[in-house]
């Protein structure tokens, strides 16, 4: 599998869209073209292989799936995990000659797609203080009263930016991926330490993503109770996750009802003891 | 003077603004202030159409940094609409200390439920989902994603815009409020169980350490051994203790993992970690 110069400019466009500052807004370019499952779909069709770009998306999106980034601090950027790391993965596995779907093709992506998607803050980087210059521009219009100049600044320079901090390194990056892959390939057996070491990388990155989602959740260790439950479902009952959401769905009723009910008992406490003897009166009725 | 009113076309203007170009010029110093300015724009211009000084007036009102989580932030964008048509129509309490005062008051905290709530619960959520529908590399999975995460993402913002416009600072409130407090329990009980099907389903930390009798065969394996207790035990164990070195001992992610490179590169010498691959 190789990349061609167009698909590469496709990809590039699909990086200037997604990620957080990206063109496609929020909504749709970060929070939809940038999560690595998305991406997967789209490297699929681009390259020609949907399973494996639906399957290497997968991967990378464990690592991902809680992607936070308070005040602009980040650890990772989605264009180049998406539109950079599962090309090349996608690459990668192709090359070894293994089987996207295995724990071992899961996590060759995986550790590729990481790397890649930690070099990539760099591009973060540069596209935010790229836009500097834009919005200089727009304090300045703003002084002098010329608001309708605005909306360029909003919605057309950061094409700018993108165009050299999101599509030039991704064309540079996809077109340059498969020498490279080819070179680690030949330099490293897959039995030696450093392949070995990759691929148990690859398997427990994933862990820190979803540590950074429990960071979220986890106030007290009885927080941990829900997790483990879901853990326990897949792993020991063997539930997909589909049905999985179902029965937590359930237990989300039941926490939402007995908030309300405690909620609701000041009042009613209130008024039985207005009304004489209501709680009695009510379980005559009934 | 007859009072202004907001058009629909404008006030549907500025939502559209908002909920595109939130973060388009984003930079690290002034963030989300831009988005913010754009979608104020269409709002100030009717509002002021014959008044460049009190239009002036306004949009340096919105010059002052802001940032939150944008998806819920819609609601703040909401409500300052309401105030600036009531600053319009001459309301003596509303000037640009007040407006600001608001939106530095409430970005902080809706930043905070947003992160958690949209970021850290429904999005993860609805790709727990659709990791389970991509089963064999179908792409079901990620379509249902598309569909389903922009028409929340839409519908909501639209919905939280105008309830802030309508009902002003009442209508975060709910947000903050008891109700929402509830809501947001059992949405993270929700998120919690379906976070950990997604880890046992697609997270396998396994050991390959095992004891060996003099003729060769296996007697202690150590990843049965483990299974046998509770069943992907190594994987919540690898979880638990990144969440601890994150949570108790404030590392970076990024710490972390360099932290697991040097786990796996020793579990790999002393032969606790081997995928067993070669060519």
């Amino acid at each position: 599998m190789s990349i061609n110069i167009v698909q590469a400019i496709i990809l590039g466009l699909f990086a200037s869209l997604s990620s957080m500052p990206g063109l496609g807004g929020t909504s749709i370019g970060n929070y939809t073209l940038g999560r690595p499952l998305v991406g997967g779909l789209i490297c699929g069709i681009v390259l020609g292989d949907i399973p494996t770009g639906i399957l290497v998306g997968c991967a990378m999106q464990v690592v991902y799936i809680a992607l936070v980034t308070p005040g602009g601090t980040v650890s990772a950027d989605v264009r180049a995990v998406s539109y950079i790391g599962i090309p090349l993965a996608m690459i990668a596995l192709k090359s070894y000659g293994l089987d996207p779907a295995s724990a071992e093709g899961t996590a060759l992506a995986t550790s590729f797609g990481t790397m890649v998607g930690t070099i990539g803050t760099v591009l973060f980087y540069g596209t935010a203080t790229m836009n500097l210059v834009w919005q200089h521009m727009g304090w300045a219009w703003v002084d002098k009263r010329e608001y309708d100049k605005l909306p360029l600044v909003d919605y057309v320079f950061p094409w700018i930016s993108h165009i050299c901090f999101s599509l030039i390194p991704t064309v540079a990056m996809c077109m340059a991926g498969e020498p490279v892959v080819n070179l680690i390939k030949e330099k490293l057996p897959m039995d030696g330490i450093p392949m070995k070491t990759l691929f148990t990388v690859g398997a427990l990155l994933p862990c820190v993503g979803i540590a950074i989602l429990l960071k979220q959740i986890v106030r007290n260790v009885l927080d941990f109770i829900p997790y483990l439950f879901g853990f326990t479902l897949a792993a020991s009952m063997g539930i997909n996750l589909v049905a999985s959401t179902v029965v937590a769905g359930l237990f989300a009723i039941l926490i939402f009802k007995l908030k309300m009910l405690e909620l609701r008992k000041p009042a009613a406490a209130s008024s039985s003891a207005a009304a004489d003897n209501g709680w009695d009166d009510d379980e005559e009725d009934i | 003077m007859a009072e202004k009113k907001l058009s629909k076309k404008a006030l549907n203007s500025g939502f559209h603004r908002w909920y595109y170009g939130n973060l388009t010029c984003f930079s690290q110093e002034h963030m989300q202030t831009f988005g913010y300015l754009c979608s104020m724009l269409p709002l100030c211009k009717e509002l002021y159409a014959d008044d460049p000084d009190r239009m002036a007036e306004s949009m340096d009102t919105y010059r002052t940094f802001f940032n939150t989580e944008p998806q819920l932030g819609a609601i703040i964008v909401g409500v300052t609409a309401g105030l600036e048509e009531a600053r319009a129509n001459g309301a003596e309490d509303v000037d640009s200390e007040t407006i600001n005062g608001l939106r530095a008051g409430l970005m902080g905290p809706i930043a905070g439920i947003g992160d958690s709530l949209v970021v850290g619960t429904v999005i993860p959520i609805l790709l727990g989902i659709a990791m389970g529908m991509s089963g064999g590399g179908s792409p079901m999975g990620a379509i249902f994603y598309i569909i389903v995460w922009n028409l929340f993402a839409y519908f909501g913002m639209r919905f939280l815009y105008f309830k802030g416009y309508d009902m002003g600072t009442k209508a975060v409130e709910f947000l903050v409020g008891d109700i929402g407090n509830a809501i947001r329990e059992a949405v993270t009980t929700l998120g919690g169980i379906v976070i950990g099907a997604v880890s046992a389903s697609w997270i396998s930390v396994k050991t390959s350490f095992a004891l060996y009798n003099e003729a060769g065969e296996a007697y202690m394996v150590l990843q049965e051994k483990f299974d046998s207790v509770f069943p992907g035990m190594l994987t919540a164990i690898f979880v638990i203790f990144c969440w601890w070195l994150m949570a108790k001992k404030q590392l970076s992610p990024l710490k972390v993992m360099g932290l697991l490179v040097v786990i796996a590169f020793v579990g790999v010498l002393i032969g606790f970690f081997n995928p067993g691959l070669a060519y």
